[in-house]
């Protein structure tokens, strides 16, 4: 029972920080409809501002957040304007490319600045954990939880209660009507890929602590990012929240009960099973 | 003018120690670019230094470096190069395990003398080739003296196992499953792993349901400090933490204090084994600014080896072939001796010294003759 009650209580620490992941893709995807294929790398960038100002000005991962978060905001911002948003009425396979290809300009460029070595983050608790009724939870793990649940909270808040993210939602639904409307549809684009990027940055910075980092490592996020979207319905944040926590559970109760090496398999076979049934995700809808 | 610059540059040349014999002609691949680059560039500074050393003792080689950017297929470009090309004495290298082998065909086909210097595939020496040499130990070397030296600390029972499911990690771990059964453990845990996953906790609870006196992991670099971190969140505490060396043999997890504490680690060479170790590796630091790693030390005493024995023959290929099966050296690596055992052909019988990190420091534990501390065992527990 404590094997199983840890491996659902460890899969739902680092799902929350896969929903975060997810989320800032589903955003961009939901606004704009192109598929971020840099989003992992995004992560990556926001892993080495936090290093960076970790190693540099001593200052906490967590507290990074906020550098890393705006700084990443003007980035996708600023990649949003230059680039995205020229291939915005482009087919999909032009828009797969330039993400892609800005995405192995970021890690080459990386790669380049800080050489390929692996970067680990080691703070006073970086392998500290306290025990609950004889399951030990990890500090750094349940912070960056907490604070992913914040966000993730404020952002809910952001999308329905404010004009602006009424506004994102609106361009969402329907690009031309929202226009119609007088909605500033450029601004609301740039505003979406910002969010979603500072998103990625912030993921990126909550698992700094926890894992290691180098200029490849987003790869393996954007894969996961996918899937999590995928699953949860393109689109739809509660449904990437969603998705990120049941891939995290699932990838940890695989490793359990059926083997370490077969978690990610487990996972691809339940996406797979999914969209078997459910074609447009949890909480998809489908578009007619 | 050039008239008399020739005989007094013959005067010179003799009066000059060594540069009477002739200048013997030695190939070296390694990983020179490419991902293996950061641990070729370790190769590399051995071989340099090893003929600068070979030229104070007389021995004038003539280095041919060959780049196989880490792949087998260029590895052996290379190795062709330098038999029927370049037309080399002998050969040293290539760094990683596929290369090696790749390599070591062709060594043999052209009778060209090869000594692997850090390649710990088993196979490469179990083929019967009569050229090809290996300096370190094979693969089964790094689970015998673990286990080894485990059993000899205390009287554990069970053991687990935590793996990356690569080539190295599987082949080490399957050695050590074989040699712990031979041994009368039980093996109560098996877990093969993808690297690069930040979320070991479960893996580890699993094991730690199991309680094994022995967890023994092979991985690379990064996962290895995430693997003990984690280890110590869900508070697995066996009698001992077994580190198949790679990620447990490096400078930045012996930093790792707070996680790094008492874990054992294997290790083909350290500085502490043997006076000559420990100038080599006080003069490596002075000349490129870092510690050398075990590579270092395995390509300097493969070069310093070869050099003697091509210069000795007279760089005939043959004759080298026979010096080294026949020959016997001591240098920083202990004693060196190509024997043929247990299906080996030419392989040097090193025991792997085993390592203990205290206090952010690691010190040799086993064997006995090489032991500078006393090992901790059992682990007392996390801090």
């Amino acid at each position: 029972m404590t094997v199983f009650l840890q491996s659902v209580i460890s899969g739902i620490l680092v799902g929350g920080i896969y929903a975060l992941i997810g989320i800032g893709l589903t955003i961009i995807f939901g606004v704009m409809r192109v598929i971020n294929f840099a989003h992992g790398d995004l992560l990556m960038l926001g892993m080495y501002t936090t290093w960076l100002v970790f190693s540099r000005l001593g200052i906490d991962p967590f507290v990074s957040v906020v550098i890393t978060g705006p700084v990443l905001f003007l980035w996708g911002a600023f990649l949003q304007k230059t680039f995205i948003n020229r291939v915005l009425n482009a087919l999909p396979q032009n828009q797969i490319l330039l993400t892609i290809g800005l995405g192995l300009i970021m890690s080459n460029s990386i790669m380049l600045m800080f050489t390929s070595d692996y970067r680990i983050l080691t703070t006073t608790y970086s392998s500290s954990s306290f025990s609950l009724g004889g399951i030990s939870i990890s500090e750094p793990l349940l912070v960056g939880f907490l604070i992913t649940a914040a966000i993730t909270g404020a952002l809910y808040w952001f999308l329905l209660r404010t004009d602006t993210g009424q506004a994102i939602r609106a361009t969402a639904q329907d690009r031309d009507a929202a226009q119609l409307m007088g909605i500033n549809v450029q601004a609301m684009s740039v505003l979406a890929f910002g969010i979603g990027s500072a998103l990625a940055g912030v993921a990126g910075a909550l698992i700094s602590p926890t894992y290691y980092i180098f200029p490849q490592v987003g790869s393996t996020f954007t894969l996961k990012a996918f899937v999590i979207v995928v699953l949860g319905g393109m689109g739809s944040v509660i449904g990437a929240t969603l998705g990120g926590l049941i891939i995290g559970v699932t990838e940890s109760l695989s490793a359990v009960y059926i083997a370490s090496g077969l978690k990610e398999l487990v996972v691809f076979v339940l996406f797979l099973g999914l969209l078997l049934f459910k074609p447009s995700g949890l909480l998809g809808k489908t578009r007619a | 003018m050039k008239k008399m610059l020739a005989p007094a540059l013959a005067a010179l040349s003799l009066a000059l120690p060594g540069t009477g014999h002739a200048q013997v002609k030695i190939g070296f691949i390694n990983s020179i670019t490419g991902p293996e680059a950061p641990i070729g560039e370790n190769l590399t500074n051995g071989v340099d230094m090893a003929v600068e050393d070979l030229k104070k003792k007389g021995v004038n080689v003539e280095l041919i470096k060959q780049d196989d950017t880490g792949k087998p297929q260029v590895s052996m470009s290379a190795m062709e190069q330098l038999a029927t090309g370049d037309e080399v004495a002998a050969v040293v290298g290539p760094y990683t395990s596929a290369t090696a082998n790749a390599v070591a065909k062709l060594a043999n086909q052209y009778k060209v003398p090869q000594v692997v210097p850090a390649a710990a595939k088993e196979e490469i020496t179990k083929q019967g080739y009569d050229f090809v040499f290996r300096l370190n130990a094979p693969a089964h070397q790094y689970a015998q003296s673990l286990i080894d030296a485990a059993l000899e600390f205390g009287k554990p029972k069970t053991i687990a196992f935590i793996y990356e499911s690569t080539d190295f990690g599987t082949s080490v771990a399957a050695a050590g499953k074989d040699f712990a059964q031979k041994k009368g453990l039980k093996i109560v845990g098996d877990e093969a792993y993808q690297k690069g996953a930040p979320d070991y906790r479960s893996t580890l609870t699993k094991i730690k349901a199991q309680s094994p006196d022995l967890v023994f992991m092979v991985s690379y670099v990064a996962d290895a400090i995430l693997l003990m971190r984690q280890s110590r969140e869900v508070g697995l505490k066996p009698q001992a933490f077994l580190g198949g060396g790679a990620g447990f043999d490096t400078a930045q997890f012996e930093s790792e204090k707070d996680i790094s504490n008492l874990v054992f680690s294997v290790t083909q060479w350290t500085p502490e084994s043997t006076p000559a170790a420990q100038e080599f590796a006080d003069r490596y630091l002075k000349k490129y600014g870092k510690k050398p790693t075990y590579h270092a030390a395995c390509a300097y005493a493969s070069m310093m080896i070869v050099g003697d024995v091509a210069q000795k023959a007279g760089g005939d290929r043959k004759k080298i072939q026979e010096a080294l099966k026949a020959g016997k050296w001591n240098g920083i690596m202990g004693n060196v001796d190509f024997q043929d055992y247990e299906g080996f052909t030419n392989q040097n019988e090193l025991i792997m010294p085993v390592i203990q990190y205290q206090a952010g420091k690691s010190v040799t534990v086993y064997p006995k003759q090489l032991a500078k501390k006393k090992a901790v065992y059992p682990f007392p527990g996390w801090k």
